[in-house]
């Protein structure tokens, strides 16, 4: 089966420093994968390579069998890859639903999985605020309108980067439930977030970044099973 | 740093200069006028590349002084009789210095496209006064009726109506702005020009008041392109506003990045090189000479002809390719021909000689230090004690508000509430330059180092900023306590030697963060503060890189963030955990491992098992 | 009294074309970051296309009709040929290259139409003036220029308000990654703006040619006081062009009643003010 991305051997430089360091990556359509490890490790340079905003120096990247290698973030984004970023880059001078709508398109086969209905009983509070400009939201609703936005692109594949940082935690418990939502919904996801419990119980496949590098690819079990991995690589 | 020219770019200076020499004999008095306007020009643009090429300032207006010096000669000069070029070449100097200064007072506090626009309008000002008054003649522009003589009581040393004297004076004159420019920039003085250039927001942090050496360098351009100003007017004895019109400022620039901005004598032969196209794109005979080479003589003639009334379109296109083409100009054409020395590898780092003293750093001290912004507090009550030289490491989860706790020891912030004391003394809420003077050193998640400087110059240019006395000219003042600084610090930070001439572009990653902190090291700083050290490095640089701050903790006292868990581990004499703002845990990292909070704070409700 | 009035309402309608100018320069800076010095040369264009053009159809506005359609296209060209060559470059290189465009653009002008001035007839049904006072009439055409120019900012202002490409070029200007993340080759919409910033130009140019005679170089003051409108109102908001056009406008009129040895000096003097006081201008983004 194609895969939904396949990365292999990626290299990513900031000028000398050597970010990732030959990293390959694979996500099968549909499945849920987890990208762990402490901060400065490259989970976010690493989302943002396969969505086409940094350059990598050598590698290749493939999404649903298309080699993406040298293409623009906007052909990517058209090939059905959404990210939500860390910081989640909503547009501050555009009201909730010119975000919403910014991208709006249906995806290869035509279907709108998600139509602007079932993104406003997906979040009411961006229903209920829907003229005011982006700036005016609250961070865990701008968290909303990033993941809404994203999902109105039909996205086959979906990058979520810290989709609960920062947020109390009933705000959290909601977004979770979308990305969970989201997660099962045959949407190819990479995600990356700090509850641990929460990430191993809803992913199919987890991933640990070390100093650039992937230094674990298994199941949920398999790490649950590997305390001294866990500690070693996400503890102190 | 600019360096002495290569020894190829030598030789074609000097095959210049000695066939300018020749030139009196041999060439026509139209070739004579041609030369001299040239080398007047050259002098104008290379006082522009002080501004552009070597301190970093864009300058629209540049024609304003130029302009000036012209009409200073008009002003001077009696309307029947020669002024003294001793009174004449000084007051124009002066004038337009003076002008300079009260202008780039003003035009220096803005930076990038504003000062672009800036120096436009006020170039734009001048030409307006030449051009909508009747100061000068207005529109029609101003005669010199006889050409200014040098003369000591009444006698003549030198007339500038002879036009071989002419020549040769500024050929002198053009000789001696390079050579003073060439001295200038090498100077402590021109050292931090060039850091500004590269990176002024450093300098800043490193105590450089950069305001003070902006306008130092626009006046000392200013006063030159005087200089070339009223050699100019003296040329033909007519001035024109256009003389300070945007036009001519343009096209200064044109021949600066033409030749090749911040070497000097690139501007020159931009300067050169401009004239003698345009001069050809203007004469239809030479252009149809030239075509004819390649095609009959009655199309070269029709093509000669053409592009002779439409000089100015062919030289646009010509501009255009040449800045394409070679965006470093002619000069980084000939440079690209004789490059630099290859990387050698990096060598391990010898650890400091065991006889050194321990010398005592200094201790640092946070009492319930808080920092709000708005509503989001990132330092909450934090208190901790930094004991002297040892390792500090600072850890915690992602948004834990440890950059912010060092932005304010720092200074970049200041405290909402709480103190900071350095070897007792309250240093909360000053300003950067004044914390790193006190002995507060301080890095930064990415590089900045001077990229150009070799790793020697970097650590020199720190070591100065410790007396920034501006505009020391002289190498000799401090210049040995400097070198013995610069010395030790290359040797603290485990710099190889034969590393240490080489340009900081060139060193690996890990060399780049070891001479960041050789910055430090060489300005004075006895504790340092390092963010993100290790960061993007791979096993053996963070090996390397770890060996380094325990060797420096003997010395200083080391506090650093990061997130490489092996390294610090190793490193550190005692960890410090921040989550959410606030101290979770302070101790030794063995205390730290077995911490059920910490490990918690890690890994969520996992860490609860 | 009627002097300064006359003179404040010159000023109110040259404000006015600048802001079309202008606004085009800034969405062209702020979106795209290319410094273009070109720009005056596309005012200039206008108003030898307005000649021609004009020679053919007899009035101003048909010319319009036909003229800004061509101005986008050359513009789309331009930008095409050359202009997304710069993106990558800093300022410097930028200023020259453009600034070399500015000596070609010229010599093309000469080529097509030589350099003596000609004048644009004001259409005959615009001609004559409204009665200010016993001795002064205000030009019917001034007063039709200066409603075309509001007309055309309340467009602009609909079209970035409430349209799809209008929220694309918002969206480009607080977050160009995003835009381009979400499935939106910026390339074409840096074509697209550029082509409507000369587009902008060129309709001053043509609408204003009637006003003096067209003649080689009305580009370059045009030019720079666009940047300086777009300095003061702050580099990419055409709020801030709109405002500081008329502030402009209003003070060059007043320089010229009051200091006319030094009216051209008054606007740069206010330029600076407003550097000091806001290096950021009045609307823009922190410099």
């Amino acid at each position: 089966m194609t895969p939904a991305v396949l990365a292999e051997n990626i290299n990513t430089h900031y000028g000398r420093s050597h970010i990732l360091r030959g990293v390959s990556f694979r996500v099968a359509p549909g499945e849920t994968v987890s990208l762990l490890g402490r901060n400065g490790m490259g989970k976010t340079t690493l989302l943002r390579t396969l969505a086409g905003l940094v350059r990598p120096s050598s590698g290749s990247i493939q999404l649903n069998g298309s080699d993406v290698t040298s293409s623009r973030a906007s052909v990517r984004s058209r090939a059905g890859l959404a990210i939500v970023p860390e910081g989640r880059g909503i547009f501050p001078n555009l009201t909730v639903a010119e975000n919403l709508t910014f991208a709006s398109r249906a995806n290869a086969k035509g279907e709108r999985p998600w139509p602007l209905e079932r993104v406003y009983s997906l979040f009411p509070r961006l229903s209920e605020r829907k003229h005011h400009w982006g700036n005016e939201l609250s961070g865990g609703e701008q968290q909303m309108l990033s993941i809404g936005r994203a999902l109105m692109t039909s996205p086959s594949i979906i990058l979520l980067d810290e989709a609960t940082e920062g947020l109390a935690p009933k705000l959290r418990d909601e977004i979770w439930s979308t990305v969970k939502q989201i997660a099962e919904s045959g949407i190819a996801a990479i995600i990356v977030d700090k509850n641990l419990n929460d990430l191993l119980a809803l992913a199919d496949r987890n991933t640990i970044m070390a100093k650039g590098e992937i230094v674990f690819d298994g199941t949920s079990a398999a790490l649950r099973s590997d305390e001294a991995l866990i500690h070693r690589h996400l503890g102190v | 740093m600019l360096a002495r020219p290569r020894p190829v770019v030598i030789v074609i200076l000097l095959v210049l200069l000695a066939y300018a020499v020749a030139l009196p004999f041999f060439g026509s008095a139209f070739a004579l006028k041609f030369a001299s306007r040239v080398l007047i020009t050259g002098i104008f643009v290379i006082s522009l590349d002080l501004l552009i090429g070597v301190t970093g300032m864009v300058s629209f207006g540049h024609a304003l002084y130029f302009g000036l010096g012209a009409y200073s000669l008009y002003f001077i000069s009696p309307a029947s009789s020669a002024a003294n070029a001793f009174l004449a070449i000084p007051f124009g100097i002066l004038l337009a210095g003076a002008v300079a200064a009260v202008v780039g007072s003003v035009v220096v506090l803005t930076r990038g496209f504003y000062f672009i626009m800036v120096t436009l309008a006020f170039g734009q000002m001048g030409f307006s006064l030449f051009f909508d008054t009747k100061i000068a003649g207005g529109t029609d522009g101003a005669y010199i009726n006889v050409r200014p003589v040098f003369s000591l009581g009444s006698q003549q040393l030198l007339n500038f109506s002879d036009r071989t004297a002419f020549f040769y004076f500024c050929l002198v004159a053009l000789v001696l702005s390079y050579l003073f420019l060439l001295w200038l920039v090498r100077t402590p003085f021109g050292r931090v020009l060039q850091g500004i250039h590269h990176n002024e927001a450093r300098m800043s942090a490193l105590g450089f008041n950069t305001y003070a050496y902006k306008l130092a360098s626009y006046v000392i351009a200013g006063a030159m392109a005087g200089f070339a100003g009223v050699l100019f007017a003296a040329i033909d004895g007519y001035v024109a506003p256009e003389l300070l019109g945007w036009r001519e400022s343009g096209l200064a620039i044109m021949m600066v990045v033409l030749g090749g901005a911040g070497t000097l004598y690139g501007p020159v032969l931009g300067a050169i090189l401009y004239s003698l196209v345009e001069e050809t794109l203007k004469s239809a005979s030479e252009l149809t000479a030239i075509f004819s080479l390649v095609m009959s003589s009655t199309t070269a003639k029709w093509l000669g002809g053409i592009l002779a009334n439409s000089w100015s379109m062919a030289l646009g296109f010509f501009l255009i390719a040449a800045v394409l083409a070679a965006p470093k100009g002619i000069a980084g054409f000939i440079e690209k021909y004789s490059g630099e020395a290859k990387r050698a590898k990096p060598r391990e780092i010898k650890p400091l000689a065991e006889t050194r003293e321990r010398a005592k750093a200094m201790q640092l001290e946070v009492e319930n230090l808080t920092r709000a912004f708005g509503g989001l507090v990132a330092v909450n009550g934090v208190s901790v004690k930094f004991p002297p030289n040892k390792v500090h490491g600072i850890i915690g989860p992602n948004g834990a508000g440890k950059t912010t706790f060092i932005n304010v020891l720092s200074g970049a912030l200041k405290p909402t509430q709480g103190n900071i004391r350095l070897e007792g003394e309250e240093i909360g809420g000053q300003k950067p330059h004044n914390v790193a003077r006190r002995g507060l050193g301080r890095s930064y998640q990415r590089t900045n180092v001077i990229l150009p400087f070799t790793a020697r110059e970097n650590c020199a240019l720190a070591a100065q900023a410790q007396f920034p006395s501006p505009f020391r000219v002289s190498n000799q003042w401090r210049g040995h306590e400097e070198d013995k600084a610069v010395e030790n610090a290359l040797k603290a930070s485990g710099i190889a030697p034969e590393r240490a001439d080489i340009r900081a572009s060139n060193l690996s990653h890990g060399e780049q963060r070891q001479l960041e902190i050789a910055m430090l090291i060489a300005s004075g700083a006895k504790l340092l503060l390092l963010d993100e050290p290790l960061a993007g490095m791979g096993p053996e640089e963070t090996g390397r890189v770890t060996a380094l701050l325990r060797a420096l903790a003997a010395d200083h006292t080391v506090v650093l963030i990061e997130h490489d868990m092996d390294a610090i581990f190793a490193a550190a004499d005692t960890l410090t955990v921040l989550v959410e703002g606030k101290l979770l845990a302070h101790g030794t990292p063995e205390e730290i491992r077995n911490n059920a909070a910490v490990r918690e704070a890690y890994l969520g409700e996992w860490g609860q098992q | 009294m009627d002097l300064v009035l006359i003179q404040l309402l010159n000023g109110v309608q040259y404000g006015l074309l600048i802001f079309l100018a202008a606004s085009g320069l800034t969405l062209v800076f702020g979106i795209m970051g290319v410094i273009n010095l070109s720009h005056g040369s596309f005012y200039m264009l206008g108003a030898y296309a307005a000649l021609t053009l004009t020679q053919f159809t007899g009035d101003i506005f048909l010319s319009l009709v036909l003229g800004v359609p061509l101005a986008f296209a050359f513009g789309f060209i331009i930008e095409w040929l050359f202009i997304r060559h710069l993106y990558d470059r800093d300022h410097l290189q930028q200023v020259l290259l453009t600034f070399s465009l500015i000596l070609i653009f010229n010599e093309a002008q000469k080529l097509l139409w030589g350099s003596y001035p000609h004048s644009v007839p004001v259409p005959g049904y615009l001609q004559g003036g409204v009665k200010i006072s016993a001795f002064l009439t205000y030009p019917y055409y001034r007063i039709a220029v200066a409603a075309f120019c509001v007309a055309l900012a309340l467009l602009m202002v609909f079209v970035i308000q409430k349209t799809r490409i209008g929220r694309i070029i918002r969206a480009g200007e607080s977050n160009r990654e995003m835009v381009e993340a979400l499935g939106i080759d910026s390339r074409l919409l840096f074509r697209f703006v550029f082509a409507a910033g000369v587009a902008l130009a060129a309709t001053a140019g043509i609408v204003a040619a009637p006003l003096e005679s067209v003649y080689p170089g009305i580009g370059e003051p045009v030019l720079i006081i666009s940047f300086v409108v777009v300095v003061i109102g702050g580099i990419g908001s055409v709020k801030g062009a709109f405002i500081g056009a008329i502030l402009i406008g209003v003070a060059d009129a007043l320089g010229k009643v009051y200091f006319p040895a030094f009216s051209s000096s008054v606007v740069y003097a206010l330029m600076a003010a407003v550097l000091i006081a806001r290096p950021g201008g009045l609307f823009g983004r922190a410099a």
